[in-house]
């Protein structure tokens, strides 16, 4: 029984997705010695292949592909429980771009992506660098203490900044008593409420943020540095020259997943705001308008708050999309 | 290794001193503050003016809280469900990942496109529809809703696969040419090798599972199944003025995570450099 000279070594390249692949050692023309007489190896392989791939498949298939169509669906038929479902066309499009409290939401979460973005971005930046000038041990050491709160609950950073926020007997506002400062409700003011809610965000968000800006720092050979200092730079000029140009794809890595998350803030005001997403819906982010409209009782509620949902993931999906195009070209090019 | 230059042209020792010092008290002031809130008594935690340490360290909210039944249920339901989780989901996307970086067979583009489709779609926009479909697959109030619709992940079996794709083809080789199978060359050469990568992978999971709020709320209605998130949210909604219990509480939940991340530091650390970008 011959076993067919199929090269079985072959690593295929799938289409698609970012990363370069690393380039495997080519063998071609090993036979493989099969052990089942019967089947081919080839055949053999595909249906290892296909069991595989069987769970992966089906589990996204049911869990992410189908609510996806689904939800194309539901944002189409208008639901009721007490008659047949009624196709409306995109009249719940219209309804959602028509409805000032969602564009109110988006505006929201863009106010909140402003304050969240820039600050994770310089204050990584700042610790990388710093991280980075410090011997293995302390380096080591001093990476796990600023991983160590991404690995919190937004739910507990919620409720500690909430006591730390209080007006009496809160930590900030004791803070800042001696500086002749306040008091303030920080969560019952308009103006302060999406600020304080951002400052646990940027503290959530900061540890990996600060651990891929590091990352891309020591990727940047010392002798770029050497070089820049015999010409006579100083601190801020190898910085301003030979560091931020270099380390453009991460800083542009951080601002794009920063945006996404910012923009999507829920579990924080969700829990902070008791759900109100108040005062006056200053911190009603779309993810939180979106839900709260969801878990409103009325059939329409659930087509409105799919359908919004459905447009804030074209908005972001397009983001996102434009963005890792931009990333890979530029990966090509740096090599 | 260009120590001498950095230590000579860079911030001073005294600089970088401060630095560090205000980075260690940023990071870990939430945390100590809810470790010092969980010993003060009831009038102590929102007392004015506002005092750093109590004047009576107290243990009430600590044993208080480990009495409640209900915080030790959804602490040892949580722990379930998440090592469950974990281990699906290392199981799943490791198999696929290994399929596609390794395997050939007909219609393996199309169904990498179908795999990492997923990468695209943030999980909010499909959330809502996801409780209509559990809703209807009767799977609401299980442990089941929890864990099974989120083990399949495109992005860890991208990380996987790309892990996968570095291994030299040489280690397998061998195996080949003692007629071991693919499944036997998976469980052989490859599970071995991917400590590390499932370590960063079933950490990412962990994490996942442990600090879910929305999802629990709106599928789990039943207290027995009460996730660990879920019952300090609604400790905030219901008791929200015994701050002392609720920071005892919150500690309590976030220490299994603390323990993870030191006894996996390295790993975790150096698994950013792969997942991040390069």
């Amino acid at each position: 029984m011959t076993s067919p000279g199929i090269s079985v070594d072959r690593v295929t390249r799938a289409p698609g997705v970012m990363a370069p692949v690393p380039s495997p050692i080519t063998t071609s023309g090993r036979r493989r010695r099969s052990r089942g007489p019967d089947v081919p190896a080839h055949l053999r392989d595909h249906r290892t292949a296909y069991l595989m791939i069987a769970p992966m498949v089906v589990l996204l298939g049911i869990f992410v592909i189908w609510p996806l169509l689904y939800s194309f669906y539901l944002s189409t038929f208008e639901i009721s429980f007490y008659q047949d479902s009624t196709f409306v066309g995109l009249q719940f499009y219209q309804y959602v771009l028509q409805s000032p409290r969602f564009w109110n939401s988006l505006w929201v979460g863009f106010k909140a992506a402003l304050m969240i973005v820039p600050a994770t971005l310089i204050l990584s930046f700042l610790i990388a660098s710093l991280i980075k000038t410090l011997g293995a041990r302390l380096a080591g050491a001093m990476k796990t203490t600023v991983y160590i709160p991404t690995a919190i609950s937004a739910v507990v950073a919620s409720v500690v900044f909430v006591l730390m926020y209080q007006a009496r007997g809160g930590l900030i506002n004791g803070l800042l008593k001696p500086l002749g400062i306040g008091p303030f409700a920080f969560l019952s003011d308009v103006d302060l409420a999406l600020p304080a809610i951002a400052v646990p965000a940027v503290w959530l968000a900061l540890g990996i943020a600060t651990l891929i800006m590091l990352a891309g720092l020591m990727d940047i050979p010392q002798s770029y540095y050497e070089a820049a200092e015999l010409d006579g730079a100083g601190f801020f000029q190898r910085t301003w020259y030979v560091t931020l140009p270099l380390l453009r794809n991460v800083i542009l890595f951080v601002f794009v997943t920063g945006c996404i998350a910012a923009i999507q803030l829920l579990d924080l005001p969700l829990v902070m705001t008791r759900g109100s997403g108040g005062p006056v819906d200053s911190t009603m982010t779309p993810n939180l308008y979106i839900l709260s409209q969801f878990r409103d009782p009325r059939p329409f509620a659930t087509s409105f708050s799919i359908t919004a949902a459905l447009l804030l993931f074209v908005i972001l999906g397009t983001f996102t999309a434009l963005i890792f195009r931009t990333v890979r070209s530029d990966k090509a090019v740096d090599g | 290794m260009g120590r001498g230059l950095t230590l000579r042209s860079g911030a001073s020792v005294l600089t970088r001193g401060i630095g560090l010092v205000i980075v260690v008290a940023a990071c870990m002031l939430p945390l100590t503050w809810m470790l010092i809130a969980g010993f003060k008594s009831k009038s102590e935690v929102v007392r004015s003016p506002f005092q750093f340490f109590p004047d009576v360290w107290i243990t009430d909210n600590y044993t208080s809280i480990l009495q409640d039944s209900a915080f030790v249920q959804a602490m040892a339901v949580t722990l379930l469900g998440a090592i469950i989780f974990t281990a699906l989901s290392i199981t799943v996307n490791s198999m696929a990942a290994y399929a596609f970086a390794r395997l050939d067979f007909r219609g393996k583009g199309l169904w990498w496109t179908f795999c990492i489709i997923p990468l695209f779609i943030p999980a909010f926009a499909i959330l809502l529809t996801s409780f209509v479909v559990v809703t209807n697959l009767g799977m609401l109030n299980t442990m089941a809703v929890l864990i099974v619709p989120g083990i399949a992940s495109a992005y860890q079996m991208f990380f996987i696969r790309q892990f996968y794709l570095s291994i030299p083809l040489a280690l397998e080789e061998a195996a080949m040419i003692d007629g071991a199978s693919r499944w036997q060359i998976f469980v052989r050469v490859f599970l071995p090798q991917s400590l590390g990568v499932f370590v960063v992978v079933g950490v990412t999971s962990f994490l996942g599972y442990w600090n879910a709020y929305v999802w629990p709320i709106l599928t789990i209605q039943n207290p027995d199944l009460f996730q660990i998130q879920q019952y300090l949210g609604n400790f905030r909604m219901e008791r929200g003025t015994e701050w002392g219990m609720l920071m005892a509480g919150s500690l309590l939940s976030v220490l299994p995570l603390i323990l993870l991340v030191l006894i996996f530091q390295r790993y975790i650390v150096n698994g950013v450099r792969i997942s991040g970008l390069k």
